[in-house]
């Protein structure tokens, strides 16, 4: 791909904001059908291979993988007593993190929380601001939502219908699966649809054991389905097939591009068309409107590096800059016309903030894989997802809606059962012999959106730029906690079922946003009074405005939410280009 | 030190406390003050030329002594024995005195002094010499005695148990000698088909 500079004089027809998998999405799509795209992305473009380093061996590594001594990650203690914006008690360290920073392959791809600071309650807050966003180390689970989630509220009277069902969204659903590859097994659950596969990962013997175990409880677990290519991808010349190399588990990404990221999978793709101008440090801070027409027409952006201020015109704005960024972005835009922000008639932006529950889970061993010859079990993106099983056919009587559990097996690369108490010669033989035998899961529920779970502008507190900072007003409440209880026995029960010796179980609930699954902070819906966008994440109020992130999400259902907003977002954008085309913008 | 009866650590450690002042002083390593935060080089009595040495060499966290300390208490978490080295083989004291040497933490860094200090004064109590000249049972009795009080992390003896064993194993399970010695960890590898419970033995490319 050639990169140019970015001509900020001419009129763009579009300009995208974030270059994650929304903004990704959105520039494919986009230059696809014909459109001169401008995508700007607030961070760096990194030499992202050099980062990773997928196979560099912890002793090759000056601090064998952890982060060099001048930065700290944030751990669940920390996150639990200490208050937003983490200044004080953290003066010795010079790049704080979230927890996800936690090795020396992501620290630079996650902000430094010192210059992007936010307030009120708790969050584990994780951003990565660099060409491809969080898309550059998610945990590639690539799953579809069905209409047991578009159409919950029919089923059980809670919140609202998505202004979509399954049958709008599948054919989508199947573009991302063969423009980006999915590996999997079909299973034919109608709560959790299949993708079109390439070839499966495999289970190794306790995954096998646990599968067996419950399939008599009527539960079902199936091989990890990762947004990763197995097979390679002859559209794309920037990506290489799954060699099974193993650093996976480790969550630093993949420097052969075989799990999806959104610059190799989607934006040099895009750029190839000739159609897509990037310019990364470009850190917008307002959505600008034409007083005249009421319309978007542009962004104003500062570069993150010499801190000067830029204006760039656009005939249509599309906001992909996350969840919480895009609502804080539609919150800054205040003018005349629009006084509570832009996009924002309903005063629900920032509203009905959403996402997924963790922590209750359980570890175990497999006895009779203690003390076997080691195995290879992490040379896979991932292990296994066992399916969500509540509130399908029966109604369960503490809570509404669902979990699923991730897990894994196996041998790693740091070995699983180091925290045991003891030490000496017993100590190192337990390690070793139990290296191969341990099975872990940890849930995922879905935590209700509400109303008044939201965000606001800080009034006081910016960020290095400037920008005025988001201020978090969200809790985990009831529903919550009563799945979390479910979650830890489901789990206790399973492994139980399937003879593994349980060496702990957790129910403690993690901080709220600890899943990376932040959602629904500017919904779609038919109605312009209590939604924000409408089934095309095109503005109720401003037309040529679309907010194409996890923002449009009306519920958050248990399913990892990436896949869905790439095939929400390429169902937008045909939209966006046919609106375009005819002159409806 | 009886190995029957349940040790005070509380109780005893007021008593050797008390006499490490008195009694045991030149027999202990030249140890600098706990809150003091002065380069080792300044403090310990080194010989001239390894003075020299250690200014060449951006000067190590540890003394010598207190290397060679950290080498009998690492070897007594993790040791070798007939399938694998252990922490010294893997040269986890190297490690240790390489993440302290650049810790921005200076109450980890005093704690490992204050540790260090405290585990002799402990082995001159309990078995009447240093923690390097005690034989391999009274190493393994000592570091029990901290092992099974883990809950009372107010003494600094038993926090610095605690960040022992947890940089033992970090060093040592990041080593070659851990990682494919004692693991044998079989990953990290281009396959041309992932394994799976059937097929345990992987083609490799």
């Amino acid at each position: 791909m050639a990169e140019r500079e970015a001509d900020l004089t001419k009129t763009y027809d579009a300009v995208i904001v974030g270059s994650g998998a929304a903004g990704g999405m959105a520039a494919h799509v986009l230059t696809a059908h014909g459109l001169q795209v401008l995508l700007l992305e607030a961070g760096k473009k990194l030499p992202i291979e050099q980062e990773l380093r997928s196979m560099e061996w912890p002793y090759d590594n000056a601090h064998r993988g952890f982060l060099p001594p001048q930065s700290h990650s944030l751990s669940f203690n920390e996150y639990t007593i200490r208050n937003p914006p983490y200044g004080p008690g953290f003066e010795k360290s010079e790049h704080l993190h979230s927890y996800v920073g936690s090795s020396d392959y992501v620290k630079n791809i996650v902000v430094n929380e010192r210059e992007n600071p936010f307030t009120g309650t708790n969050y584990a807050w994780v951003r990565a601001r660099c060409l491809g966003g969080k898309t550059n180390i998610w945990g590639r689970l690539a799953l579809r939502l069905s209409d047991y989630d578009f159409k919950a509220k029919s089923r059980d009277g809670y919140g609202d219908d998505w202004p979509i069902n399954y049958n709008d969204i599948a054919p989508y659903y199947d573009k991302v699966d063969l423009y980006l590859g999915i590996t999997g097994v079909r299973e034919n659950l109608p709560y959790l649809p299949d993708s079109i596969f390439q070839r499966p990962t495999k289970l190794n013997c306790a995954e096998v054991t646990l599968k067996q175990g419950i399939q008599k409880m009527g539960r079902v677990l199936t091989q990890y389905r990762a947004g990763v290519t197995s097979e390679g991808l002859k559209h794309n010349k920037y990506r290489s097939r799954c060699y099974g190399r193993g650093a996976c588990e480790r969550k630093g990404g993949c420097d052969i591009h075989a799990a999806f990221d959104s610059p190799t999978g989607l934006i040099y793709p895009a750029m190839d068309t000739g159609n897509l101008t990037l310019r990364t440090n470009a850190v917008v801070r307002e959505i600008t409107v034409d007083p005249q027409t009421g319309k978007a027409s542009g962004v104003h952006f500062i570069d993150s590096q010499t801190m000067k201020d830029y204006s760039v015109r656009a005939k249509v704005v599309v906001l992909a800059a996350s969840t919480l960024e895009s609502a804080r972005l539609l919150l800054l835009s205040k003018s005349r016309l629009y006084p509570n922000g832009l996009a924002n008639s309903s005063g629900h932006v920032g509203h009905n903030f959403c996402e997924h529950v963790m922590g209750p889970g359980v570890a175990g061993r497999a006895k009779d894989l203690v003390g076997k010859p080691p195995t290879l079990d992490d040379g896979r993106p991932g292990g296994f997802y066992l399916t969500r099983f509540r509130n399908l056919a029966e109604k369960h009587p503490k809570f509404i809606r669902g979990y699923g559990f991730e897990g894994g097996s196996g041998s790693t690369l740091f070995p699983r059962g180091t925290d045991v108490h003891g030490f000496g010669a017993s100590f190192k033989e337990e390690v070793r012999r139990n290296q191969g035998a341990f099975v872990g899961m940890g849930a995922f529920g879905e935590v209700l959106s509400r109303y008044e779970n939201y965000v606001d502008l800080d009034p006081a507190v910016k960020d290095k730029w400037g920008v005025p900072s988001l201020r978090f007003h969200y809790k985990f409440q009831d529903n919550e906690h009563r799945m979390a209880e479910d979650m830890k026995e489901t789990a206790q029960e399973m492994f139980e079922a399937a003879g593994f010796e349980i060496v702990h179980v957790s129910s403690r609930v993690l901080t709220e946003g600890w899943s990376i699954h932040e959602l629904g902070t500017a919904r779609m819906g038919t109605e312009p009074k209590t939604s924000v966008l409408n089934q095309f994440e095109q503005s109720h109020d401003v037309k040529n405005l679309f907010v194409v992130d996890g923002s449009a999400f009306v519920s958050a259902s248990c399913q990892n939410p990436t896949w869905t907003i790439m095939a929400l977002c390429w169902r937008s954008c045909d939209y966006l280009a046919d609106e375009f085309q005819k002159g409806n913008l | 030190m009886s190995t029957k009866d349940p040790i005070d650590l509380r109780q005893d450690r007021r008593q050797w406390l008390k006499t490490s002042a008195t009694v045991l002083g030149a027999s202990l390593l030249p140890l600098p003050e706990v809150s003091a935060e002065v380069s080792q080089a300044e403090t310990a009595p080194v010989p001239q030329a390894a003075k020299t040495a250690q200014a060449k060499s951006t000067a190590r966290f540890f003394t010598p002594a207190q290397h060679a300390l950290v080498e009998e208490l690492s070897e007594t978490i993790i040791p070798a024995d007939s399938h694998s080295g252990g922490a010294k083989a893997a040269k986890v004291a190297d490690y240790i005195d390489q993440v302290l040497r650049e810790s921005f933490d200076d109450s980890q860094r005093a704690l490992w002094r204050e540790g260090l200090r405290l585990i002799d004064i402990m082995s001159q109590h309990y078995h009447g010499r240093g923690f390097v000249n005690a034989t391999p049972e009274e190493k393994i009795a000592l570091l029990t005695v901290l092992s099974d009080h883990e809950q009372m992390s107010d003494l600094p003896e038993v926090r610095f148990f605690i960040d022992l064993k947890r940089m033992t194993v970090r060093g040592y399970y990041t080593s070659k000698v851990g990682i494919h010695d004692d693991l044998q960890y079989k990953g990290n590898r281009v396959l041309q088909e992932y394994v799976g419970c059937d097929d345990q033995e992987p083609s490799s490319s």
